[in-house]
């Protein structure tokens, strides 16, 4: 349920109605919006006394949350989540691209990456240091040298990091060097990890598992704020369908859904979601056209000699002139993409 | 397999080409480009030395297509194939909208929905008149009727019409009053109906089916092409997923892909693939900026009265607000509207 306070409520009345919620025994999460202020009430709320509220100070009325994701769901939150990153504002009206290589290989390749897709107008750097293989003899990542090269990227350019964290254990450290936690699809319901991050203070980047419903991603995305961790953005990567010509099948329906039923950020991933280089840029437009927040996309120096990913990476000149595209794409459905060079 | 001319091939060397495949038995399809001309080779060409042609006059190369579609292929067309159909032209740079009701229900709905969606911009109507429905007692569509109501909205908007057909003996009867005929996603494989269509000299959008491949989308506008109709529109409209909070999981790489694996106009149908009006302007636009050559959206003057597809059409004023959109955004990809 939600709390829905009076636009003139103070913040001693909203200090006493969370007070009552935690006597009841559920979590109170209070949400300022522009307007006014709601407290979502979540956890165990079957003893919550409703008429008790209705009688505080400060209180306008008492509303149900009819999805099964509370905290997620734009009932409880009716403005856009709005995220800032190292100055990077993620859910706004600029178009966020996140672009890198699928892992981190070498500190040479990492960092000409990193200068490549800066200088064509990507925000942040991608790039794995932990990486969960399908098979348990491919490279599984630099790790903990992985994440030294990243943050040296980011001293160099001033792009902010989202590299991928695999298990609770390695939260604290992935933490001290990532300005973004991933977590990857197949870990999408890896709930001991999603409590793990739900109780740190970095913004998380949760992707769509490719056998999850989006009901589901958002059931996951309530975990992690229910810790107390607001800073959400949901992904979109492609899921898995009968369809085999690519390597999953991108469902950008997804996106105007996620946007209706949640206020978080939504990114979509067309490198995962094709599979297919040559198909990256249609549907990165596309991902733009249908209403995301912004875009996750792979880049390698020398795609054909990548150690992952191959595939579906973009060299960096094929990278550049996508950008170029996409500030246009942006522009023509009311958003922007400030950084792309004119 | 196709036989690729050299850039300054004459017309002398072009036709003795042809004669020579003609000489086999085989049927010929010529793709003439801006620099070069491609002599397709149609029928079944295992037993043909690719040398024949390689040694003759003004050819370059013969190939051997790979893909086991032939025709619907770009390797055998390099070139957009671009069908036209009363002055509109789809596959071309103008993006081509075909709007209307899901079902013909009534001449008064016909005849509004028409206008409603001709002063939006729409240079195509849709409407049902043979309805594969899913429940044996629902509405099965006006038939004959329904057919002569769209001739008399086509008359009044001066909009191409765009019909289903449902069966090979029904296929004469469409013909006379449909600008393009459409095989829907049920009947992708229905593969008598796919060769009756191909028999007659009228355009087809042959819908994906709903558990089909690309690949078998290609597979069945091959039988289409193979019966010497070239006219073919592909249309993805959603696949069944695991995914149930739409109706269909509309797979827009399916747009960048068919245009890359062949040289058929691609439209896409965001009505089906959502299966929720709120869903559809969005999806619409993602459809245009992956490529799509044009779209089929269902609009409907009262929604919540439709006898079919309610949910999913879109009202004239929203239709209206939707093609505003579109007409920004085509410019950006290097397309009119």
């Amino acid at each position: 349920m939600i709390i829905v306070m009076k636009p003139n409520s103070t913040a001693a009345e909203i200090g006493a109605v969370i007070a009552r919620v935690q006597e009841f025994g559920a979590s109170p999460h209070p949400i300022y919006g522009v307007e006014r202020t709601v407290v979502a009430v979540v956890g165990e709320t079957r003893y919550v006394d409703r008429e008790v509220f209705l009688n505080m100070p400060g209180v306008e009325k008492i509303a149900s949350i009819s999805a099964p994701f509370k905290l997620a769901s734009r009932e409880s939150h009716p403005d856009d989540t709005v995220i800032t990153i190292n100055g990077v504002v993620v859910g706004g009206k600029e178009i966020v691209v996140m672009a890198g290589p699928c892992s981190v290989e070498s500190r040479s390749q990492l960092l000409e990456t990193a200068h490549a897709v800066k200088e064509a107008g990507a925000h942040i750097l991608r790039g794995g240091a932990f990486k969960p293989r399908t098979s348990p003899y491919s490279f599984q990542g630099l790790g903990l040298k992985g994440l030294e090269i990243l943050a040296e990227a980011r001293e160099c350019y001033g792009l902010a990091i989202v590299t991928e964290v695999m298990t609770p254990e390695a939260v604290p450290m992935v933490a001290e060097y990532a300005d973004i936690l991933q977590i990857g699809a197949r870990n999408m319901q890896n709930y001991g990890l999603l409590h793990a991050v739900g109780r740190v203070q970095r913004p998380v980047l949760l992707k769509r598992g490719m056998m999850s419903s989006m009901e589901e991603l958002l059931m996951s995305a309530e975990y992690i704020l229910a810790g107390g961790n607001y800073r959400v953005m949901l992904c979109e990567r492609g899921i898995r369908t009968f369809e085999k010509y690519t390597r999953n099948t991108f469902d950008l329906n997804a996106v105007p859904v996620l946007k209706q039923l949640s206020h978080l950020p939504v990114i979509a991933d067309p490198s995962h979601g094709t599979g297919r280089w040559d198909a990256v840029p249609a549907m990165a437009r596309a991902a733009i056209a249908a209403g995301a927040d912004g875009l996750l996309i792979e880049v390698h120096p020398n795609p054909a000699e990548a150690i992952s990913d191959g595939p579906q990476s973009l060299k960096p000149e094929r990278f550049a002139a996508l950008m170029r595209q996409l500030k246009r794409v942006a522009e023509a459905v009311d958003r922007s993409l400030s950084t792309v060079p004119a | 397999m196709i036989v690729i001319m050299k850039p300054g091939a004459t017309p002398a060397d072009i036709q003795r080409v042809i004669e020579r495949v003609q000489s086999f038995g085989l049927g010929v399809h010529l793709s003439t480009g801006e620099s070069r001309t491609i002599v397709g080779i149609l029928g079944n060409t295992s037993g043909l030395n690719r040398s024949i042609f390689e040694a003759m006059e003004g050819v370059e190369s013969a190939v051997r297509i790979t893909r086991p579609y032939k025709v619907a292929s770009r390797e055998f067309k390099p070139f957009d194939t671009v069908i036209e159909v009363r002055g509109v032209r789809i596959g071309g740079p103008g993006l081509v909208v075909m709007a209307g009701p899901c079902s013909v229900e009534s001449r008064a709905q016909i005849l509004e929905t028409a206008h409603a969606v001709k002063e939006a911009g729409a240079h195509i109507l849709r409407g049902g008149a043979y309805k594969p429905r899913t429940s044996p007692y629902s509405f099965q569509g006006l038939g004959v009727e329904g057919l002569e109501l769209l001739a008399e909205a086509r008359e009044a908007t001066g909009l191409p019409i765009v019909t289903e057909v449902m069966s090979p003996d029904e296929v004469p009867l469409v013909c006379e009053y449909a600008d393009i005929l459409q095989i829907g996603a049920r009947n992708m494989q229905n593969y008598r109906l796919l060769q009756a269509v191909g028999q007659v000299q009228k355009p087809v959008l042959l819908k994906r089916g709903l558990s089909s491949t690309v690949e078998e989308l290609l597979m069945s506008a091959e039988y289409i092409l193979a019966g010497g109709n070239y006219q073919v529109i592909l249309c993805e409209r959603g696949i069944r997923t695991f995914e149930t909070y739409t109706r269909n999981t509309l797979d827009i790489n399916a747009i960048p892909v068919l245009k890359q694996l062949s040289h058929l106009p691609v439209i896409g149908d965001p009505s089906h693939g959502t299966g929720k009006w709120e869903l559809v302007a969005p999806v619409a636009r993602a459809c245009v900026a992956a490529g799509a050559d044009g779209l089929i959206i269902e609009v409907h003057p009262q929604p919540e009265l439709a006898w079919s597809d309610g949910s999913q059409s879109l009202r004239p004023d929203r239709f209206a607000g939707l093609m505003r959109e579109l007409a920004a955004l085509a410019p950006v990809l290097g397309r009119t509207l």
